[in-house]
């Protein structure tokens, strides 16, 4: 049962010392209490507290590092089922799987596919994050040097092993032991060689079963040897499958607390055609993967898992923000009218919607008021006339008008005066309050 | 309970236009009919004012308090603005209420202020961009601020915590979580810590007729949780009906047929 | 031990109706899972995909989705046919986007003369659609409904600014109606009562709580779309039990992802696959989150759906 952030200060030393890094015990109490510290950083605590304190504040889902450096990626700590509840914490890594079959050529190919992978989208590098060498060979010399092969290409990418065999399973793990590769993995017949090359190397075990109340039976085994590293696959087929595994194993972990589940889960999303591929992964990335199996990483495909994935994963507390600039909407010339508004991406795309709907060109600037609606950034001071001038005098995308009138929203009219004062030159007119009211205002402005 | 009057706003058409220029009568006739409906402090909430903030903070302080002898809530984002309200503040009748501080740097100065001048201080408990998700968040901020005024000297019977109410059209759930925050804001001290909210923002954007009952029932929950203070309008008969009730209810004021009429 | 699987009972259900008459009718809705949940509850039945044609030629649609059509898109009943003859289509919705007085402007009288062209050519369930301009819509929707009365058609969509009118219209038609407000649970709500107070039975509705493409606020319909199917399912909320409509391909083919040339963008990759793949990942997405019926563009984008529920239902 987890701790209020007030419990866990009452075990807490109450030195105010600062040596954890916050200020006070009670303001690390409360990171404690949001998991996002950890005990470990005071020094100070008692063996009791800290052993009260390390049940209550473990995670349902554990946190685990894919991959090594800068690229890796967290999986695992999600607190809640959907996504208005509150933020899904650590997005879904994309893999590509490749059989160790294919030519030495084929591999060092595919594998740079992946290291070439990296998008920008929104400010956010994007990328395929790992490559699963998967053991069809037979034959465990090739598949270690089809493993080796593969991390030389794509050297950032986190490595899985997805192989059954643990002679082969160990002949790849010395050759790329300092990628920290996962194991993928054990199941029934194999479990206590792979917990043993997984304890040696310290490596993470995914653990594969037919259902369930199968994987349950291993990942409990395999803790209990001493793994606390594991991936849950259940086997999961089909896009239903994939929708009713996860949503009972995250349902069974945060809700029911069962330690068996609270592990990231990987889903094999690879399918003959490329674009069913695309929607199972759709389907996967939406509904609690950590990690998904792809049999083709065209860049198209890329671009839109990539954007899903991040659109899932957006905070739905914080507002989502369209970058500060002047977008031009249906090609404006040089007289077409000019309005404001604030980067809050809601106001954004209602507002270009509705310019959009009144087929008038229009520019229309965007300021950074981290993300605020109108009447918000006003009265926070973020969308004031000082900023607004400071803004318009700053911005070189102004270049391109040949006028100097701004329509301001209708919601801050009380604007109006002290930015004529602070924009010399400038004619300030007041808009519509609401967004829905711009059709008729641009055309009546144009007529 | 403090009820700390919300009308005198530069949202407000009438009140806009009396500060513009500085018409002294449409001022003192809200603040002092709010001080009879029962507020115990005036809020004065002049917007950034990013243009001579200054001098329309301290006229509105000195016009209010020539008619009112109650202290003042300075409710500004501009800091030399509540500086120069401070300075002029008569605080015969309780100190001055700063609104307010948060999480997000530019904010900090007002608990300096807080510290120099010895006056109460509102610590909304938001950070930079986004806002909090649920009660625990929010304690967690709420920490972060305490422990900034301890650094700066503000003793903590000083800070009303602020939650951040939330419109219910828009953000429905986080009512419950206000709610549920007020009472594990208390635990964060001891003696418990202070807390305030802006009642009226719970029905923002909702029909007129709808207000007084979402603001009065929700004033209720609140004090139940343990409120000290809400920014509301004392005006709003059902606001200090839930309010006295309330009060009767938790065996906090003595029960006589007329309450209502005290 | 014995795994014991975590399933919820819902109270409440998705409103199940038919769409269109005769052999080809279809139903949509029903059900009381989760989408997709059919390990604790019956699930609703297969969405319901509908091509998209429109009554003037698609000047605005991107290359990649108007050459599908090159060969009938200048007709709207042979483009009709087209969709339900050779693409296999089960319902057709007709977008009367001509009618806008910034497009072409259409009569009234025009409009219903494509309604009925249209209604003669395909047997399978057609949605109706106005140009989205709040005034021309009230005339052109209920002159629309008259025109297709008796053919249990879907007429939309109703807004909070006109939705009189046009409710009007479909109950004395018969016909089914969309309920169009923007992306907001509490606004969607309301319209919806908006229209029970009008005497319209609430299994007559679909709800619209306004699409978005994958990369342009999906977020906000995926979760505003979660939300409405758990205040049907959980709170038992009657006014959110319609099923929810998509319209994805309107929101999709517009945007850059979608047109932007792989010469100008090569990290993007190619473009047709691009844009299909934009348009189904958006319509797959949405129907995790409770979309019971899509209007699409792409015939390809619609057989990588088709073939995704396959494996879903």
């Amino acid at each position: 049962m987890a701790l209020t952030g007030v419990q866990i200060f009452k075990l807490l030393p109450k030195t105010n010392c600062k040596k954890c890094g916050f200020p006070t015990c009670l303001a690390f109490a409360m990171k404690l209490a949001q998991r996002q510290a950890e005990i470990s950083a005071c020094p100070d605590v008692s063996e009791e507290a800290k052993a009260t304190l390390g049940d209550a504040s473990a995670p349902p889902v554990r946190g685990i590092m894919l991959g090594t450096g800068d690229k890796s990626v967290k999986m695992g700590e999600e607190n809640v089922m959907f996504r208005h509840e509150k933020k899904f914490v650590n997005p879904c890594a994309i893999a590509l799987n490749l059989s160790d079959t294919l030519s030495d050529d084929d591999l060092a190919a595919r594998a740079v596919e992946v290291a070439a992978s990296e998008i920008d989208r929104v400010g956010q590098k994007l990328r395929v994050d790992a490559v699963s060498v998967e053991f069809a060979s037979g034959d465990a010399g090739k598949y270690a040097d089809a493993v080796k092969l593969v991390a030389d290409k794509a050297p950032e990418a986190a490595i899985i092993l997805n192989c059954t065999d643990p002679q082969a399973v160990e002949a790849a793990v010395k050759v790329v032991a300092a990628r920290k590769p996962m194991i993928y993995g054990a199941d029934e017949g194999n479990l206590d060689a792979m917990v043993a090359l997984a304890k040696e190397h310290k490596l993470i075990l995914g653990v594969s079963a037919d259902g369930i109340e199968a994987v349950m039976d291993l990942t409990r085994k395999a803790k209990e040897a001493g793994v606390d590293d594991i991936v849950i696959d259940t086997g999961a087929k089909t896009a239903k499958d994939i929708i009713e595994h996860n949503t009972q194993i995250r349902r069974s972990a945060i809700k029911k607390g069962v330690k068996e589940l609270g592990y990231p889960v990987i889903n094999n999303c690879m399918r003959d055609d490329t674009m069913v591929e695309a929607n199972v992964a759709a389907v996967a990335i939406a509904k609690y993967a950590s990690i998904i199996l792809l049999n083709h990483i065209e860049r198209w495909k890329n671009l839109a898992l990539f954007t899903l994935r991040q659109n899932i994963y957006t905070d739905p507390q914080v507002p989502m923000q369209v970058p500060q600039k002047v977008y031009e909407i249906s090609d404006p010339a040089a007289d077409a009218p000019l309005l404001i508004t604030t980067n809050f991406s809601l106001t954004y795309f209602i507002v270009a919607g509705e310019v959009e709907n009144s087929k008038v060109p229009t520019r229309l600037a965007v300021m950074d008021c981290e993300g605020l609606s109108v009447l918000t950034a006003w009265a926070a001071g973020k969308f004031t006339a000082n900023k607004i001038a400071q803004f318009i005098n700053e911005t070189e995308d102004f270049n391109a008008v040949s006028h100097k009138e701004l329509v301001i929203p209708g919601q801050v009219a009380i604007l109006s005066g002290a930015l004529e004062d602070k924009l010399p030159g400038w004619k300030i007119t007041v808009g519509p309050r609401e967004a829905n009211g711009l059709p008729a205002f641009l055309k009546n402005k144009t007529a | 309970m403090l009820i700390i009057g919300e009308k005198l706003s530069i949202i407000a058409k009438r009140v806009r236009e009396a500060m513009m220029n500085r018409d002294k009568n449409p001022i003192q006739e809200i603040a002092e009919s709010q001080w009879k409906a029962g507020a115990g402090m005036i809020d004065a909430n002049i917007g950034p004012a990013e243009d001579n903030g200054e001098g329309l903070m301290e006229w509105m302080i000195t016009t209010i308090q020539e008619k009112v002898p109650a202290p003042v809530c300075l409710d500004t984002t501009n800091i030399s603005a509540l500086e120069a309200g401070l300075k002029v503040h008569n605080n015969e009748w309780g100190a001055p209420l700063l609104n307010s501080t948060s999480n997000d740097p530019e904010r900090f100065p007002v608990l300096e202020l807080a510290a120099k001048y010895n006056c109460q201080v509102i610590g909304l408990t938001v950070g930079k961009g986004g806002l909090p998700a649920d009660a625990e968040e929010r304690a967690g901020i709420a920490a972060e601020i305490m422990a900034r005024g301890m650094e700066y000297g503000v003793p903590m019977e000083n800070i009303f915590l602020d939650p951040l109410v939330l419109q219910i059209a828009t953000t429905q759930d986080q009512a419950i979580k206000v709610i549920e925050t007020i009472k594990m804001f208390q635990d964060l001290n001891d003696p418990p810590m202070k807390t305030v909210v802006g009642l009226s923002n719970i029905s923002n954007g909702c029909p007129k007729h709808i207000r007084p009952i979402l603001n009065s029932y929700f004033l209720s929950f609140l004090i139940y949780a343990g409120l000290s203070a809400a920014i509301a309008d004392p005006l709003e008969k059902e606001v200090m009906t839930a309010m006295k009730t309330t009060d009767i209810i938790m065996n906090k004021t003595l029960y006589a047929h007329s309450y209502l009429e005290m | 031990m014995a795994y014991v699987i975590p399933k919820e009972n819902f109270s409440g259900k998705v409103l199940e109706m038919t769409l269109g008459a005769g052999d080809k009718a279809a139903v949509v809705g029903g059900g009381s899972a989760l989408p997709f949940h059919s390990f604790e509850g019956e699930g609703s039945t297969r969405p319901l995909i509908a091509l998209e044609i429109q009554d003037v030629p698609p000047s605005d649609w991107p290359d990649e989705v108007k050459k599908q059509y090159s060969s009938v898109s200048d007709d709207p009943a042979g483009w009709a046919k087209y969709c339900q003859n050779d693409l296999g289509a089960k319902a057709v919705a007709l977008r009367l986007v001509g009618t806008h007085p910034d497009r072409e402007n259409r009569s009234v009288e025009d409009a219903v003369g494509t309604v009925k062209a249209v209604l003669d050519a395909v047997d399978v369930p057609l949605i109706i659609l106005g140009s989205n301009h709040v005034e021309k819509d009230s005339q052109v929707l209920v002159a629309a409904a008259e025109a297709a009365s008796g053919k249990n058609c879907v007429i939309g969509k109703a807004q909070e600014a006109n939705y009189k009118t046009i409710v009007a219209a479909a109950l004395a038609n018969n016909h089914k109606l969309i309920a169009m407000s923007e992306l907001d649970i509490n606004l969607a709500k309301q319209l919806n009562i908006l229209i029970g107070q009008m005497g319209f039975s609430s299994d007559r509705v679909l709800t619209d709580p306004m699409c978005s493409a994958l990369g342009y606020g999906l977020e906000y319909t995926y979760s505003v779309m979660e939300r409405i199917r758990l205040a049907a399912l959980a709170q038992n909320d009657t006014t959110m039990q319609p099923p929810i409509v998509g319209d994805v391909g309107m929101y999709v083919w517009k945007i850059k992802e979608v047109m932007a040339p792989e010469t100008d963008l090569p990290e993007w990759g190619a473009i047709e696959e691009r844009g299909i793949a934009w348009e189904s990942i958006t319509a797959t997405s949405l129907m995790v989150a409770g979309v019971n019926l899509l209007i699409m563009r792409h015939p390809k984008a619609v057989e990588g759906v088709n073939k995704t529920l396959d494996e879903l239902t």
